[in-house]
């Protein structure tokens, strides 16, 4: 699985020494490090505070609409609306401490909203973290290979499909293979489920309750992965083919390394880099980005909690899946700055 | 070395992946359908595309939530299933004093709450006197017990509530009796953040039909056919209720097997699934209406002005126009589908109650421009509504952002008015800012619709003058009343109704007062929409239309077809998974998706195999 970090990471160290040789005190890159998760913080607080006028600045009557239809007395609506009038730094602080707070309750579910995340964000991590794991390794290397032998059938089938499928909007292609493989058409079987994570009355922890999940996992992971993989792909084929015509490798090849050892050794590790960018970006979006593919296929996770939350509106809920959101971006770019670092030395300095 | 690893990584991976598929594809085939040899337990499943917020009687606000609770708790009375009037159901019979201050419920005697324990009047008690006491208790029920002072059992058959004035709202005490024994250890403080939710082995205690016993959010809620249930174990042993977060997934579900029954289809894959084999359509008479609301004059509920209301609206004659100015007929063709013409706010569904007035509003555009001639909006050269001080007649319209019937709505309304020569400023807000700008009264024309309930009082309140906003330290807040309509005489029989407990005569002022609302026209009711279900009929048979063969067949008020339903022959039970997996007369899929879809397989087949083939060339040239 981390075959292609490990690959990318050896050779690094190679081109290090060939390249200037002036990465050896540890300082710059301390300094570096610090800078990056400095920023982060201050983005952070940033996010936090737009957020909370963001939010304050909707207009709306959330309790009218909770209780429009509904028989509660007048007296019962004024004092659920004198939960919400607080004054305004009461509501900041009660902010802040929102998501990590258990005694701040979501309005629609009546629970406190960092429980109503815990519950679900498994759900969601399990679906797109598979997800980009396969399609960072299967995209990596159909873009290694479509570049390596550009121009030939590999290279023109590929490309199409890739773009094909990153031009797709990803909750079509996803009721495509739900009709496709989940109900089943006249050339294709309908063995998979049509939503859910686990079948009702399945035992989770048992054998049959992985393989289940699994099951139900396959379309799902399929659309997301499809899509994903299409962006890798492409990304690393141009990225690759820009480090082709390089001198290095010519001198690579006139050593006589065999074709396979220049690729992988020397030119791949260079091109990696704008590869390995977008997956940590797309890690960031790792929590929210899945919202639709969630509601095609009723994959209980934070994207779907997100979709009640707006509904309602529930605005502690939104509050709080806002800054998880925002959390997971920003930790996101500091991963791939620190990560970028040790894959390129030249950015240390 | 490097290249056998990358190697042997992917063999690995496709071995496991082919070990893996034959056990899921085994697994997948059984688990789709409860199969209905004799052996298994009978399953029926339920898709619903609305997830239960909380399975707290106390707390949830969903329709869905309101399903659960009736199939867990009992209530003293129940809407009967044949035309919604009160009949027995924890309680055999009932009567009010003759003084009219007390109403005597007699409880059924020896019931038992799941658990075994003794279910008696004590728990009914308990259960009204927790409302009646409560504070956060009272956000769902306070409405029903706001004219009950107390509630005693004075022997364990005999159920006594105290009124402060006679009510009709007595036969229809929509309140859930809870096992003391478990409640009583819930407190006032824990009771709102209280789930409610079973855990392995440990079901929640109830007394209705079925007994809850898991539940996964998000994804499904199960139940168990309650064998202490006072009218016998209903013949579904087991009860599932599966969360999908579309409808169409639930269509789909249904057509596969998955599920028995789709509630709340859109009518574009209700016309797709119909004539299907195996499944059994129902377009169902429904509670609800949706309307378009009027400005009439927005006020406080003192009488103070408010908002930026066009002073237009406040001439009967105006609002009338625009009434003859819609063409309902179109609406339910185009918008609802599925549905009747509306008139006045109480709906059909309810025929003791609903009022079809002599004097209908019918599409009529040259009536409407007359109506407007006569109240000084008089056409000018452009074909636009001039009025008296010269200045053209603008509306603005809301449509609701959350529903795509009030866009398409909002539009055809816009165009008719349109032509009668009013210029409307059409926009689409959410629903929570509609009912900012409804309480303000910063609003013209709106759309919106209501669910009305078997007692009327709820939806008759709305038009009632104590309905309009209320200000609170200079904040204004929406009541119920979203037009603004208030009207003496419609008070008064609002406040006669509210103590009549002679069904008829209630009956006969609910119906002068739906008049007068026609009348006076703050609202142009557009239409009654129907209720789309459809169910595996080759698996289950004997459901119950709620009213009798019109109403919806599940998602009623009470369990009748929960109780009713039985499995459906076993040779129909057999054809399941031949039918489910029938896809030859998929009537949804056009042909040209087809052709897109196989062109699609085709694309992705042909690069994996090249993927593969190259890989085996390129080995061979290294």
């Amino acid at each position: 699985m981390d075959q292609p970090v490990s690959t990318s990471a050896a050779p690094v160290q190679d081109g290090a020494a060939d390249g200037a040789g002036q990465s050896s005190g540890m300082s710059p890159g301390t300094r570096y490090a610090a800078r990056s998760i400095g920023s982060g913080v201050a983005t952070l607080f940033f996010v936090v505070v737009f957020n909370f006028f963001l939010f304050r600045m909707l207009p709306g009557d959330p309790i009218g609409l909770y209780t429009r239809g509904r028989n509660v007395p007048p007296e019962q609506i004024a004092k659920l609306r004198a939960e919400l009038d607080k004054p305004i730094l009461e509501q900041f602080l009660t902010y802040v401490a929102n998501p990590f707070s258990s005694t701040i309750n979501s309005a629609r579910f009546n629970r406190p909203v960092w429980e109503l995340i815990f519950e679900r964000v498994g759900a969601t991590l399990l679906l797109v973290g598979t997800a980009i794991l396969i399609a960072s390794i299967v995209g990596t290397l159909i873009g290694i290979r479509a570049a390596w032998k550009r121009g030939e059938t590999f290279d023109s089938v590929s490309s199409a499909v890739t773009l094909t499928l990153y031009a797709m909007p990803e909750f079509w292609l996803g009721m495509i293979l739900l009709i496709m493989f989940g109900v089943g058409t006249a050339i294709t079987p309908g063995v998979f489920p049509i939503g859910g994570i686990i079948s009702p009355g399945v035992d989770p922890r048992s054998l049959e309750g992985i393989l289940n999940v699994a099951w139900h996992m396959v379309l799902p992971v399929t659309t997301l992965a499809a899509v994903y993989v299409a962006e890798y792909a492409l990304v690393m084929r141009a990225s690759l083919i820009d480090e082709m015509g390089q001198d290095y490798l010519t001198v690579a090849r006139a050593k006589g390394l065999k074709d396979k050892v220049v690729r992988r050794r020397h030119a791949v590790p260079n091109a990696i880099l704008p590869t390995v960018t977008l997956i940590f970006m797309n890690l960031g979006f790792v929590i929210s980005g899945a919202i639709t593919i969630e509601t095609v296929f009723s994959w209980p996770g934070l994207g779907l909690l997100t979709y009640d939350a707006l509904r309602g509106p529930d605005i502690a809920l939104l509050q709080a899946t806002f800054l998880l959101f925002s959390i997971g971006v920003i930790v996101a770019n500091i991963i791939a700055d620190l990560l970028y670092a040790v894959l390129d030395p030249r950015v240390r300095v | 070395m490097r290249s056998t690893s990358w190697r042997s990584v992917a063999a690995v991976a496709a071995a496991a992946s082919l070990l893996l598929l034959p056990a899921s594809i085994g697994y997948a085939d059984e688990s789709p359908s409860p199969a209905l040899i004799s052996a298994e337990p009978t399953a029926f499943t339920v898709g619903i595309t609305d997830d239960v917020d909380s399975l707290n009687p106390f707390t949830g606000i969903v329709s869905t939530a309101y399903e659960m609770y009736q199939l867990m708790y009992p209530s003293l009375t129940s809407p009967s299933a044949e035309d919604f009037s009160p009949v027995p159901d924890l309680a055999e019979s009932w009567e009010e004093s003759d003084d009219q201050s007390t109403w005597t419920y007699k409880i059924r005697e020896g019931l038992k709450w799941s658990d075994g324990e003794p279910l008696t009047a004590k728990d009914a008690a308990y259960s009204f006197n927790r409302v009646i006491n409560g504070n956060y208790e009272q956000t769902n029920y306070g409405g029903y017990v706001a004219n009950v002072t107390k509630a005693e059992a004075p022997d364990d058959t005999t159920l006594v509530l105290t009124v402060k004035e006679p009510t009709p709202l007595m036969e229809n005490l929509a309140v859930y009796i809870l096992p003391e024994h478990i409640w009583k250890d819930i407190d006032g403080k824990a009771v709102r953040s209280y789930e409610n939710e079973p855990t392995p082995g440990n079901p929640i205690v109830g007394a209705g039909p079925f007994v809850l016993t898991e539940r996964q959010k998000g994804q499904f809620i199960r139940f168990e056919a309650n064998p202490n249930y006072y009218k016998g174990k209903p013949s579904i042993d087991e009860l599932t209720f599966r969360v999908y977060k579309n409808a169409d997934a639930v269509a789909q579900a249904l057509r596969k097997g998955e599920v028995d029954f789709a509630d709340e289809m859109q009518a574009n894959v209700f016309d797709a699934i119909q004539g299907e084999e195996g499944i059994t359509t129902v377009n169902a008479e429904y509670y609800g209406f949706n309307e378009i609301g009027m400005n009439y004059g927005a006020a406080l509920a003192d009488g103070t002005p408010i908002g930026d209301g066009n002073p237009a609206l406040e001439d009967v004659r105006v609002r009338q126009a625009i009434n003859h100015a819609i063409d309902r007929q179109t609406l339910v063709d185009k918008v609802a589908k599925y549905g009747t013409p509306g008139s006045t706010i109480i709906p059909p569904i309810y025929s003791t109650l609903h009022l079809e007035p002599a004097n209908p509003f019918t599409y009529d555009p040259a009536k409407a421009g007359a109506l407007l001639d006569e109240a000084g909006y008089t056409l000018n050269s452009d074909g636009k509504r001039v009025g008296p001080d010269g200045e053209p007649l603008t509306l603005r319209l809301l449509g609701r952002q959350e529903s795509q019937t009030s866009q398409q709505t909002v539009q055809f309304v816009a165009g008719w008015l349109e032509e009668i020569g009013i210029t409307i400023d059409t926009k689409i807000v959410s629903e929570d800012t509609l009912i900012e700008l409804n309480g303000e009264g910063r609003f013209d024309l709106f759309e919106w619709g209501w669910v009305v309930e078997p007692d009327p009082d709820y939806q008759l309140s709305t038009f009632t003058c104590a309905q309009r906003s209320s200000e609170e330290d200079g904040t204004i807040y929406a009541g119920l009343s979203d037009s603004h309509f208030c009207n003496e005489e419609y008070d008064a029989l609002y406040a006669q109704q509210a103590v009549e407990t002679d069904a008829a005569k209630r009956a006969d002022i609910v119906k002068q007062m739906q008049q007068i609302v026609y009348d006076e026209a703050p609202y142009a009711v557009t239409f009654y929409y129907d209720l789309l279900q459809a169910y595996r009929s080759d698996r289950f048979a004997n459901f119950v239309q709620q009213p009798t063969d019109r109403g919806p067949a599940l998602f009623q008020f009470g369990t009748w077809s929960y109780e009713s339903i039985t499995p459906a022959s076993a040779e129909d039970g057999d054809s399941t998974t031949a039918s489910g997996s029938e896809s030859g007369s998929d009537s949804g899929l056009n042909p040209a998706l087809v052709a897109g879809l196989a062109a699609v397989a085709v694309a992705l087949v042909a690069g994996v195999v090249l993927v593969t083939r190259r890989r085996a060339s390129d080995e061979d040239t290294e």
